[in-house]
């Protein structure tokens, strides 16, 4: 019989009632919070930070995939969908001065979430694999959108996004220095996963889980169980956007890419590989696949064997992932 | 059998039917059954029993007929919505949230219903030392009970059980029918239950329902059910003599 501490592996599982929980993991959190704030004062190398800078943006996007996979038990293949509209929302509507910077960047994150809302009471009625084909084809559907219709971002060429110096006060060239990014990524992760932290331990979290591991059961103690659902797809739709929106001000630059199902494939790898148990899991997984990513790309042209090598390994050996692994190995359980 | 909404029944079924492609699980099935009683239904496999629980519920998903819960018309409600208008059911699979510990989801079941009576059922079942243990990690008889805990969060009017002692051991179910008998005297619910432990059903129910092949075969009390030739022949045979 597996012991009530085996399923409480720090944040591998909803224990919002759980008043004994160990307060070491929330230090643990605030250490490396806080700590990540100073890193690009001990790292300094241009080259290191921006690619962590894009691990971070893979991370928030990692995240939503993540989270749908944990508290709806649902897999995106189309989450580059939220990712790409977001981007493209700030891109366009910046690029073309129809609103103020400040406005689109609302708008970049508030109408994929609302959209993902409104497709997700459609779509997460449907489980399994067709949940996730209709996904990518949503995703799919904008690709080409964006791709054939040249008048919104040049189609295939992309659009060079030109910011106005500032927004809501503060430089936009701190959006595209690695340092300053860095930290501006790092602080918004944290605050993402501290929101979701609370929110898988809040009462709704735990309808949510508890829609996940039996809907019916939901329904007949007098649950809705579609509106919670699409509402977790929302939210993660919201992280995917976020996302997109911290890429765009990064790379001043939107294409058809960011909404391509490879991304949304790549994003799902690393929920994979860091595991969806935990809330940080999948920022762990971005991380790592980056860093392979970076490592194999100058070793060989052919990196994605390499990744999906790791990905056979993980998902056969450590179905749990890297963070259900670490949190096994400094619990002193077994793996 | 001709019941009308004047008469003070807890729930009422009337004219039910439910067809599976040719096939007609129930044909124009009437249940009445007034405030505080333990109504069993019992018939052979395929007569209905399920199918009826799963219409009265609204688990089903077309259907003709009438229900009724304390006079209202629930025809057109969700199982949500019944359920926070006072019927609640339990499954012939035990149906809990296995990853959740029992007091996380009995809080869940009183939030549902914003009445939380969730320590007097914990208390009243037996399960207020288990609390804090996961579903998964409890006995079976521990989570049959959490199952019935689940659906009696809130003091609903009616409760639906669907097989509440299949797989307990005789001991467990006579327990389980004790309990079910303290709890409709003590909490005036009104109890539909389908059982196919004969000993439970004629042990605790004031009435008895036999279905057949989806139509009302006989009803009465369990020692008019015991002595019906009819229902003998189709049925029951020697077993409760």
């Amino acid at each position: 019989m597996t012991s009530l501490p085996e399923k409480l592996i720090g944040a591998a599982a909803p224990r919002p009632l759980d008043a004994q929980r160990s307060k070491l993991p929330l230090l643990l959190a605030l250490v490396v919070a806080v700590g990540g704030c100073v890193f690009p004062f001990v790292v300094t190398s241009t080259l290191t930070l921006s690619l962590l800078t894009q691990a971070l943006i893979g991370a928030m996007l990692a995240t939503g995939v993540g989270f749908l996979v944990r508290q709806n038990g649902m897999v995106s293949f189309g989450h580059a969908l939220f990712y790409g509209l977001g981007g493209y929302i700030l891109g366009v509507l910046v690029s073309r001065g129809i609103v103020p910077i400040e406005l689109a960047l609302i708008l970049a994150i508030v109408v994929p979430t609302v959209l993902a809302f409104v497709l997700g009471l459609v779509i997460t009625r449907i489980p399994g694999v067709a949940f996730g084909m209709l996904t990518l084809a949503c995703a799919q559907a904008f690709y080409e959108l964006a791709l054939k219709v040249r008048g919104l971002a040049n189609g295939d060429d992309g659009l060079a996004v030109t910011f106005p110096a500032r927004i809501f006060g503060v430089p936009v060239s701190l959006l595209q220095d690695p340092h300053s990014m860095f930290v501006i990524c790092w602080v918004v992760l944290m605050i993402a996963l501290g929101s979701l932290w609370l929110l898988m331990r809040s009462h709704y979290g735990l309808l949510t889980f508890a829609i996940k591991a039996n809907e019916e059961r939901a329904r007949f103690i007098g649950y809705e169980t579609l509106v919670p659902r699409a509402a977790i797809y929302a939210i993660s739709a919201l992280l995917a956007a976020t996302a997109g929106v911290l890429a765009t001000f990064y790379n001043a630059f939107i294409s058809p890419d960011m909404l391509h199902w490879t991304l949304s494939g790549s994003a799902l790898i690393m929920a994979i590989i860091g595991g969806t148990k935990a809330v940080w899991g999948p920022a762990l997984g971005a991380v790592v696949f980056f860093f392979i990513k970076e490592i194999a790309g100058d070793a060989t042209e052919h990196w994605p064997a390499v990744i999906g090598g790791i990905l056979i390994v993980v998902t056969v050996f450590v179905p749990i992932g890297l963070s259900g692994l670490l949190v096994r190995v400094f619990s002193g359980r077994r793996a | 059998m001709n019941a009308t909404s004047s008469q003070p029944f807890a729930l009422q079924g009337l004219d039910l039917s439910r067809v599976y492609g040719g096939f007609r699980a129930l044909d124009g099935v009437a249940i009445s059954v007034p405030k505080g009683e333990v109504r069993g239904i019992i018939g052979p496999n395929g007569a209905g029993k399920s199918t009826l629980m799963d219409v009265l519920s609204g688990r089903a998903a077309s259907w003709g007929g009438t229900v009724r819960l304390g006079g209202r018309d629930i025809g057109a409600l969700s199982p949500r919505e019944r359920r926070q208008a006072g019927l609640a059911r339990s499954f012939q699979k035990t149906n809990v949230f296995a990853e959740l510990t029992i007091d996380e989801q009995i809080r869940l079941a009183a939030r549902s219903v914003e009445i939380d009576n969730s320590a007097e059922v914990l208390d009243k079942l037996e399960l207020t030392a288990l609390r804090s243990r996961l579903a998964a990690d409890i006995s079976y008889g521990d989570r049959r009970r959490l199952d019935l805990a689940l659906a009696l969060v809130g003091r609903p009017q009616v409760l639906l059980l669907d097989e509440p002692a299949a797989g307990l051991t005789v001991e467990e179910s006579l327990a389980m029918a004790r309990l079910l008998r303290d709890l409709a005297l003590e909490w005036q619910v009104t109890v539909l239950l389908v059982e196919h432990d004969m000993e439970v059903v004629f042990g605790i129910s004031n009435r008895i329902t036999v279905l057949h092949l989806g139509k009302v075969l006989a009803e009465g009390t369990p020692d008019e059910i015991r002595s019906n030739p009819v229902v003998v022949s189709a049925y029951l045979g020697s077993s409760v003599e």
